[in-house]
């Protein structure tokens, strides 16, 4: 999948690059969503999220060239640094209920079990896992951010910087990866899944959770405003199909797929929405990560949808064969 | 079977729709090359810039921010903020479509057509129109557009002339309303293969509309021939063998031609199944670009003018990129609709901006006063003319020329009305069946290969023999 530069990357413009299908490589997609860096607004360039005929998943195409992540990816970026000092209330809550599914997913394993968490942002998750988990359990996460390492490692977690794929990390050692919110930023999903599962001890498993493009937030506001774009960092977007799809391409068993309540991409579908059309900054503010109100209303609204098996976030287990 | 499998795909023209064919076979691997007639790429879509500081595109062209962004050009273009139409009726403006509605006798035409039941479907423009507006809209507006337009009496036009019309009413009025209510020009009608949302809005590229093209191109590096005329494409057995540059034959996988349909047949050695194409016909037209003292001298962008003008249409593109133009000056485009020599076709530049400096005074009072100078552009293929005598004809096209390995892409290509977005999507959409039809042919050959080796006998069998050619990849 090489992509060819479209842009010579001077003034503001971002270099860009055209990309095919992350699952098939068809480049023949169905624009569905254009859009803008709504949340940061890092460039004026326009994106657009195209969706394979085949596969259903969708795409940024064309999309930022590799040199252009440290732009797209902004020093006060959320993955970076979501403290409990900054988050407050938020935070507690977010914890709560991140802590008690993931210790739901990662389920019967051993007392020495081996946890990698690939694209760990800020350490989050595995300081949940330390923190509720067991205490004999060895947690490692993986960032190819140096910002987002350094504040990982700030928690006391050990984390490897680098890719996943290039990392040379100890093959068939893992019994859980977790890839969460991650797969949707990487360039080539696949080989990202492939280098996984190598990593997994046969019949490991890997937790992987991403935006829901099967849900009801999407079809309302996937013009445009959609918060799962989060133009221009999701490159692949998926649903309970295209997830599959792409297990099935890098040789994993799908154990399971479900989807799962998030308020966050309702809240901010609102926000771009607000922001696009010029509302007022006091009004837009009220739809973010540090809003309680949003939050709780989309968490019961998104509660209902997930029941009905169409949640805001999908949550796929999958498994290297024994 | 692979022996033409390494050939190039020849595409014969470096427009925009020459040029996403190329990008589109690049990008999927099959080696491509493309042979432009003039010293410069994009066609229609290029750009002149003059010492006065203004910019000219050659015609009108919509870009939409989808568009925009599909090429990678989002970050040179600005946003259109405004974009309308006005009819310029018995010495007035009347706003479309709603000002026209709010006139007694058009309403009364159009809902009396309505009412009634007409016995089948029109055949012609002018049945169609009639059928769909009332007899005096028509007989008013829509029809004396569509013959200076297209040069042809409205009942021996086809009655698809009228297809690209707003969806619904309904629709294109919300969609208006949304786009006062964002400030945007919020695209109605200006693309058909995508949806029509409030999400999707005109913009332009900031240096013209040749940005498209010109990045395009940078990713075709090596690949484009200018001042090279394609002059024949060989065929033999119904199928695309080889073309002709400079006196020397190329053999080729395929031709992609965005050549005017009715030249095209002109270039085919060995088949006769595109001569029903010669009689296709293009309207040809003088466009004269004045540049004016002062901005917003008309009511809207577009101002129709559907009797008592020599031109049907002016365009005050300023009025939607304001910075194409110095500040304080503007630019009014009327076209012309004329046959190749006749006596607008003919007149020499100078005299034609007088002309139409002299017919304007009625509509911009003053602008004798205000008038600088003028550009003046002639385009023998400006408009694909669908008369119903060839309608048939006209849409087996979209089908495929009946050659194999012959696609004909583009607005000329497909002898269609498409916009350049529409170009777009359908160059891509045409490139891909082709690209399918190859997959498919693929498979096929090593279905039968696979067949032939599990007989396991390889001397009798020639395919097996040739079986240490390169797998075609999966």
């Amino acid at each position: 999948m090489a992509g060819v530069a479209v842009d010579t990357g001077s003034g503001e413009r971002l270099l860009l690059e055209h990309v095919g299908c992350p699952i098939c490589g068809r480049t023949d997609g169905e624009p569905i969503g254009v859009g803008e860096d709504f949340e940061y607004r890092t460039a004026p360039d326009t994106f657009l999220a195209m969706r394979c005929r085949d596969c259903t998943v969708l795409y940024l195409d064309p999309r930022p060239a590799p040199d252009e992540m440290g732009r797209i990816y902004p020093d006060e970026y959320h993955a970076f640094d979501f403290t409990e000092s900054e988050f407050g209330v938020i935070h507690k809550v977010r914890s709560r209920l991140e802590a008690r599914r993931l210790l739901k997913c990662i389920g019967d394993v051993p007392p020495d079990a081996r946890v990698i968490d690939v694209g760990c942002g800020d350490g989050f998750h595995l300081d949940l896992l330390r923190r509720y988990g067991r205490s004999t359990w060895s947690l490692e996460g993986v960032d190819l951010d140096p910002r987002a390492a350094a504040a990982a490692r700030r928690r006391g977690l050990t984390v490897h910087e680098g890719t996943v794929e290039a990392l040379g990390l100890p093959e068939a050692a893992y019994d859980v990866a977790f890839m969460i919110q991650t797969i949707e930023h990487v360039a080539d999903p696949a080989t990202v899944l492939r280098a996984v599962s190598r990593l997994l001890k046969p019949g490991g498993r890997l937790i992987v959770v991403t935006d829901n493009t099967g849900s009801p937030d999407f079809r309302v506001f996937r013009r445009r405003h959609w918060g799962g774009y989060h133009f221009p960092r999701h490159f692949s977007l998926f649903n309970d199909r295209s997830i599959r799809k792409l297990a099935g391409r890098t040789g994993l068993e799908v154990v399971g797929v479900e989807t799962i309540v998030s308020p966050v991409n309702w809240v901010y579908s609102i926000r771009n929405l607000l922001d696009d059309y010029g509302a007022p900054e006091g009004l837009v503010s009220h739809f973010t990560l540090s809003s309680p109100a949003a939050l709780s209303v989309f968490t019961v609204f998104d509660t209902a949808f997930t029941m009905a098996g169409k949640g805001a976030l999908i949550r796929a287990e999958l498994r290297r064969p024994a | 079977m692979s022996t033409n499998d390494d050939l190039p795909v020849a595409v014969l023209g470096a427009g925009i729709a020459g040029l996403v064919a190329a990008l589109e076979l690049q990008r999927n691997g099959y080696p491509v090359r493309v042979f432009e007639a003039a010293p410069v790429i994009a066609g229609l879509g290029g750009t002149h810039h003059d010492d006065d500081g203004f910019t000219y595109d050659m015609g009108a062209h919509f870009i939409t921010n989808r568009l925009a962004a599909a090429i990678g050009v989002s970050g040179e273009c600005r946003l259109v903020h405004r974009y309308g139409e006005t009819v310029h009726l018995d010495g007035r403006y009347v706003d479309y479509p709603n000002g026209l509605l709010k006139q007694p006798r058009f309403v009364a035409s159009a809902l009396k057509a309505r009412v009634s039941t007409p016995e089948g479907d029109p055949t012609t423009a002018a049945g169609r129109f009639r059928r769909d507006y009332g007899t005096a809209l028509a007989d008013t507006v829509a029809l004396p557009l569509v013959e200076a337009w297209s040069g042809a009496p409205a009942d021996e036009l086809a009655a698809s002339v009228a297809d690209k019309i707003p969806t619904s009413i309904a629709h294109t009025m919300l969609l208006n309303a949304l786009a006062r209510a964002t400030n945007r020009a919020i695209s109605v009608g200006y693309c058909w293969a995508q949806p029509m949302t409030a999400s999707v809005f005109h913009v332009y590229p900031e240096h013209g509309v040749a940005t498209l093209c010109e990045r395009i191109a940078e990713q075709l590096p090596g690949v484009i021939q200018v001042s090279s005329p394609v002059q024949a494409v060989i065929v033999h057995d119904g199928q695309v063998q080889a073309v002709r540059v400079h006196d020397e034959e190329i053999p080729v996988r395929a031709v992609v031609s965005t050549a005017p349909i009715n030249v095209l047949p002109r270039l085919v050695e060995g088949s006769d199944r595109l001569d029903r194409y010669r009689r296709f016909r293009y309207r040809p037209m003088v466009l004269v670009n004045l540049k004016l003292r002062g901005r917003n001298l008309l009511s809207d962008v577009v101002v129709w003018l559907p009797t008592g003008f020599p031109f049907f249409r002016l365009t005050e593109a300023t009025q939607s990129m304001p910075w194409l133009a110095p500040e304080d000056k503007t630019m009014v485009l009327c076209d012309i609709g004329a046959e190749v020599g006749d006596e607008h076709w003919t007149m020499d530049d100078d005299a034609l901006g007088e002309y139409c400096v002299d017919h304007l005074e009625g509509i911009i009072p003053g602008v004798r006063e205000r008038y600088l100078g003028c550009r003046v552009v002639r385009t023998p293929i400006a408009y694909p003319v669908y008369l119903a005598e060839y309608e048939e004809d006209r849409l087996a096209l979209k089908e495929s020329t009946g050659i194999d390995g012959l696609l004909s892409v583009g607005r000329h290509g497909e002898f269609s009305h498409n916009l350049m977005e529409d170009v777009y999507w359908t160059t891509i959409d045409r490139v891909h069946r082709w690209i399918a039809d190859q997959k498919a042919g693929e498979l096929l050959a090593i279905e039968a290969e696979e067949r032939a080796a599990a007989v396991g006998d390889d001397e009798a069998n020639p395919v097996v023999a040739s079986g240490t050619r390169d797998m075609p990849r999966a």
